[in-house]
This record gives structure tokens, sequence and C-alpha cells, in this order.
């Protein structure tokens, strides 16, 4: 699968996007990351076992808040975007 | 006096003559100051019926009585007069240091009156003030203009001029301050060209006090310290700056591309992002008076045609003349924003009349030859060029001069300018932003989008998640940004702590400066009397509900990819809802009750 990464998030992965083998779930997706982008990464995206207040994380455009949150469920041709919460255009 | 300074100058351009008045407690109490107390002055001094460019209607510089304390991000203050680009109540926000200035001279605000004779400018030395011949200085850009008045005045001065467009009376004309911030929307400097009035420059030696320094203090340190631990105003903004949106936008499908005509994907957006910014032309970010974010960007483009040096661009000029146009280059468009700063322009406006422009072109029902070029969408010379004569009403430029509206209106197709009551919306795709669509919609000043910023909520999730597919909730949220965005702009801080901090962070600094014990349901009381006043004016200026809506692209065009595919703004249902929050009636007037209840009537 295909995972966008945007912002200072880019700095973690190296390179703007990264390919991930099939995974079920968010959840499952962004456990994956954090073990190949190790302790710090996993720090920007979670507060325990919750996703952390510092990121937003897309499914094909749509904010995981507004769909099943980490439980939300993927499919193979899904795309992923990585965002750190940012903000601002006024 | 305590946050306020308690004078207000009033000069009458048509005598010459300058006065001192003492504030108005009450009026201050009621509306605190800013854009708050300038709609007050207006509205009691102007008949909303005037045309805008004539010498009845007035002039408003004005603080808050924040503006230049220790407050969080406290270098706001407010132009406000009745607009010439919609005919509404105008109102521009800027940072920069010359609010504070102008308190540390001793006055919360200045009221021009009538029209000079000849181009003038105000020379504000604390208690010394006199109007000046300004004939030197006419036909000179902004840059020029501020380094020859601090040549003339006082080194360490700050000036809030305009350029040619203001001089010329475009109709989305900015009034500049510290060079490179701006007064932005509705044509604030097109007022103050049709006065003759070039330039006010202040340079003060006094101090703010507030009531209770020590209760101050504290609370100035709770919210600086908020802003420092928020990813979004201590990390994000001060990192890549506003254009940090462009990507995030994009990924929702909600990013307007090609004069809002393809949906809201810009394949090429990650060329014009915030990232993208910081990579190639990023020098440092830089902050406004006592500022601890640094959203501003000091950008140069190293070489090639487009070589130039300036600050910005800001997420809504990157789109404006970017995704907007359909323009990929970023130097180009560094270069048409820093034009924009050098001539005294709304970069929304432009980039979104040059769209209007581009779509008429590729349909046929513009010419190249009435243009002088081609200029299909994706033309980043044209983007250039067009900016450079639009602020001089040089040939074609003469006719964007008047904004997308007048311009697509003048051949016959209206339903081609992306505006609201003639002002042109910025960078959000309403059809995949519910909640923005409203706001465009109710906004007092026309197309707007920070005087209720939905985005934060639908997009951001600050400071809860709505979901920006669905009309839930969206009127009850709106009309509670609005009220307290009115009450951020009256209070002279920066929009940008909301991120960070909400009510009862600015209550306690509010109310820590001026000494007055207001409950926090007080304070938004203040922001909801201020938005009523507004409408009235609006009201009063022949505005109805049918103005209230948006173009109909809108609301018939569905977007064809992203996550809104298929979604047209659902104004209809969202409206209904907002009228009946806000307690007006069916037609959108605030009936008698929540007027008497506001203590408007």
């Amino acid at each position: 699968m295909k995972v966008k990464l945007f912002a200072y998030l880019r700095d973690y992965a190296g390179g703007r996007e990264v390919e991930v083998s099939r995974c079920e779930t968010v959840r499952q997706l962004l456990g994956e990351l954090c073990g190949r982008f190790g302790e710090r990464f996993e720090k920007e995206l979670f507060d325990k076992e919750n996703l952390s207040g510092r990121v937003i994380v897309l499914v094909n455009g749509r904010n995981i808040l507004d769909l099943k949150g980490l439980d939300t469920e993927l499919k193979e041709d899904d795309e992923v975007s990585l965002f750190p919460v940012v903000a601002g255009g006024r | 006096m305590f946050g306020w300074k308690g004078t207000i100058l009033r000069v009458n351009l048509t005598e010459g003559s300058i006065k001192k008045e003492s504030l108005d407690l009450k009026d201050a109490h009621m509306y605190i100051g800013g854009r708050g107390l300038g709609v007050k002055i207006l509205t009691d001094e102007v008949d909303p019926g005037i045309e805008p460019l004539s010498p009845e209607n007035k002039l408003i510089f004005m603080t808050g009585p924040l503006t230049g304390t220790m407050a969080a991000s406290p270098g706001r203050y407010e132009v406000v007069a009745k607009a010439p680009l919609t005919g509404t109540i105008g109102g521009a926000n800027s940072g920069g240091h010359f609010g504070p200035e102008l308190k540390f001279a001793g006055y919360d605000g200045i009221i021009f009156e009538g029209r000079a004779e000849k181009p003038v400018y105000l020379w504000i030395n604390d208690d010394h003030v006199e109007l000046r011949s300004a004939e030197h200085l006419w036909g000179k850009n902004t840059f020029e203009t501020t380094d020859q008045l601090l040549k003339e005045t006082a080194e360490d001065a700050r000036v809030a001029c305009i350029g040619p467009a203001g001089e010329k009376l475009v109709l989305f004309a900015t009034v500049m301050n510290d060079k490179h911030r701006a007064a932005g929307r509705s044509g604030m400097g097109a007022v103050m060209g049709s006065k003759n009035l070039k330039a006010v420059v202040v340079r003060g030696t006094k101090s703010v006090d507030v009531a209770d320094p020590e209760a101050f203090y504290k609370a100035c340190v709770d919210a600086r310290r908020k802003l420092k631990e928020h990813p979004v105003t201590g990390t994000g903004l001060p990192m890549y700056g506003t254009e940090i949106l462009i990507n995030i936008l994009n990924q929702v499908g909600a990013l307007p591309t090609r004069n809002w005509r393809d949906g809201g994907y810009f394949e090429y957006a990650e060329e014009i992002s915030g990232e993208a910014l910081r990579e190639k032309y990023l020098v440092r970010n830089k902050g406004c008076f006592g500022c601890s974010i640094g959203c501003g960007r000091v950008t140069r483009v190293p070489e090639g045609k487009y070589k130039s040096f300036g600050e910005g661009p800001e997420y809504e000029a990157g789109w404006a003349l970017g995704a907007s146009c359909g323009v990929r280059d970023l130097a180009a468009i560094c270069k048409a924003n820093f034009i924009c700063n050098e001539l005294g322009l709304d970069p929304i406006t432009m980039g979104a009349t040059i769209a209007c422009t581009m779509e008429m072109y590729e349909k046929g029902i513009i010419s190249k030859e009435e243009i002088g070029m081609e200029a299909p969408f994706g033309n980043a010379d044209a983007i250039v060029e067009l900016t450079r004569m639009t602020g001089l009403r040089e040939g074609f430029g003469d006719k964007l001069a008047e904004g997308s509206y007048r311009l697509a209106s003048s051949y016959g197709h209206p339903e081609l300018s992306m505006s609201v009551k003639k002002q042109e919306m910025p960078a959000y795709d309403a059809r995949g932003i519910q909640g923005m669509g409203l706001e465009y919609a109710t906004s007092n000043r026309g197309g707007c989008h920070v005087r209720g910023y939905m985005t934060s909520p639908e997009i951001l999730g600050i400071p809860v998640k709505l979901d920006p597919l669905v009309t839930k909730d969206k009127a009850k949220w709106l009309k509670t940004f609005q009220d307290l965005t009115a009450v951020v702009d009256s209070a002279g801080i920066c929009l940008f702590t909301t991120f960070a901090i909400g009510l009862p962070e600015i209550s306690a600094m509010l109310k820590a400066a001026i000494g007055l014990d207001y409950s926090d349901e007080e304070v938004m009381k203040i922001g909801e009397r201020i938005w009523n006043l507004e409408r009235m004016f609006n009201l009063g200026a022949g505005f109805t509900k049918a103005d209230d809506t948006l173009p109909p692209r809108l609301l018939n065009e569905p977007l064809k990819t992203g996550a809104g595919k298929g979604k047209v703004v659902e104004l209809d249902v969202m409206l209904k809802e907002y009228y009946e929050v806000r307690g007006w009636n069916e037609d959108g007037i605030p009936t008698d009750a929540k007027l008497e209840e506001l203590g408007i009537r």
C-alpha cells in the first residue's frame, strides 16, 4: 500500500512516500510504520494506544476520526496520508 | 486609562483639521476596540447607503486594548470603512508593528473624514500630529513610499500606506503597513486612495498601562505557554508558514482548482506547497510585534526570470495565484505575490480574478487581443504580468481592477465569478467543507474565511473534529466561531492564537488589561453584538437574504473527485438553521428582541 507523508514527518521517513505491505486496519498500518521509523516517530503518532492529537490520518482523503478511527479498515488500493496537525491559511 | 489609551484622532481631510477626542468608554466597553469599535463608529456616523469611494465614507484605523501589550500575538489593528468591492461593511485586519506604535503614540485609533484636495500623509510623532503634502510620493510603490517617509520623518517610525493600486482605486487595493503586512480584503486601500491619503506615519514613545499587572502577567504567560506547546502555533506555523495547508487541503479534495472548475484536487499541489517553499526559497521566518509564533515568510527567489525578494506567499496567495490559476511555478507565484505587496493589491481577489479571466479565455469569451496575451490556465508569465497591469490599471488590467464579478458580468457571465457579495472566495472548496460554504454565504464582508474559520474543526479537528461532508451542527459552530473571531479582531490580538487558546484565556487577558470583570458569556455577547451590528449595516445598505448565497458552481456542479465526490454545498439546510441559531427571522433580519438583548437598539 502507498502511504504519503507530509511536512516534518518526511524527515522520519527520509522521503515523501513509502510502500507498506497490505494492512487490515489503520492501527496495524501505523504500527508497521512505527516499527520502521522508530520511537520518536511513534511518539508523534501515539499517546499510549490512542492516536495523538499531533497528527492527522487520512484514508482516501477522509479523516479517520470521521471514519472508524484506528479501526478503520483498509483495502489494497487505499491511499493513506499522514500529516502533522498543521494550520494557518488566514 | 487601562488597555485603551483614551484618545482618538479625528482628521478631516477636506478641511485639513485634526482633533483629539476622548474615547467613548461606554462604546469601548460594549465593542472593545479594533473591528468592533470601528464598526460602531462607522454605523453611528455614516449612512450605509453612501457610495464607498465618495468623501462621505470614513476610513477608520482602530487598535484594541491588547494591541501593543505583552498579550499573545498583540500586533493587530483593523481598518474599517464601507467597502468598495462589496458595498458591505468593510474591514481588514493587519499585524506588523504599526498598530502597537499608534498605541505608543497615545491613540486608540484615527477617523479619517472627507477628501484632501491634493495627496497628503498624516505624521504622528507622539503628541504632535500634522498633515503633510504627499505629492512627491504619489505613484510610488509601498516600499519606495515607506523608505522615503522614514527618511523625512524618523527612521524608527512605522508606516501604513497605499501603493499605486490604492491611488488608482483598484477595488481590492490594500493598506500595507511595515512594507509587507496587509489590511488586505474588501478594498480599504481604494477608500484611502479616494481620500487622497497616501500614508499614515507614526512614532510613539509611551507605553500601554494595564489594570491588574500581576493578573495580566499571569494570563499572558499562560497564553504564551499554550501557544508554544501547541503543534500548530509552536511548530507548524513557524516552520512552514500558512502555505503548509496546500497539501492537506489537496489531499482532502478541497483545494479549489482552475477557478473551481476542476474540483478540489490540483495535480501539481506539491510544487507550490509550504514544504516546497521551505525547501526552495525560504530565507527565514518572521513574527509581528510581540509574537511568539512567527508565521511570516522572508522569501528569496535567487535566480531566473522571476528573481525576486519579499515576504510570503501566504497560503491564500499561493493558492489564488497557483492552483486557482492552474499555475505550478512557485517562483512565478512568489513574484506575483511580491508585486501585490508592492503595488498594494489583495492577492486573493487578484489571483481569483485572473483565474476567472483564464476560464473566460479558454471558453472563448475573451480574446487574446483584449487581454494582450494568451491566458490559458497554467500560464505562469500571465499571473505576473496581469498582476502588474492591474496594480497600475494598465491595458486589460483596468478591467481586472474591478474584481471578477464586475469583469465577468461585463461579458455577460457573472456565474464565472467565484465570489460572494462580489468578493472572491478564498482557498477552501466548500463542496468538500460544508461549514465553509455557510461561512462564505454569511460573512459580513462577502466571500471570506477569516471571520468564521470552519476549516479548523472540519479539517484540522481544532478544537473538536467535525465531519466536513455533513451539514449537522455547522450553523451552531459557525456562530460561535464568528462571534469569538469578532472578539479577537477587536481585542487587538492575532486570530492564529485561537488554535491554541480559547475564550477563557482571551477573556483573562482582556479583563486583567482593562479592569472590567466581564464573564466569559459577556465577552461572547460582545462578539455577537459586533456581528449583528455589521449585519444591520449591510441590511441598511440594501443587502437581503438573497445575497446570502454562493456561486451557482458550488450549488449545482458536484465535485468530480476526492473525498467529497458528488457533493455540492447544501446551503439551504444550513442557512435556515443559521438564521434560527442567530435569533434572526426567516429573512435573515435580526429580530427586535435580539437587537434589544444585545443593546443595539
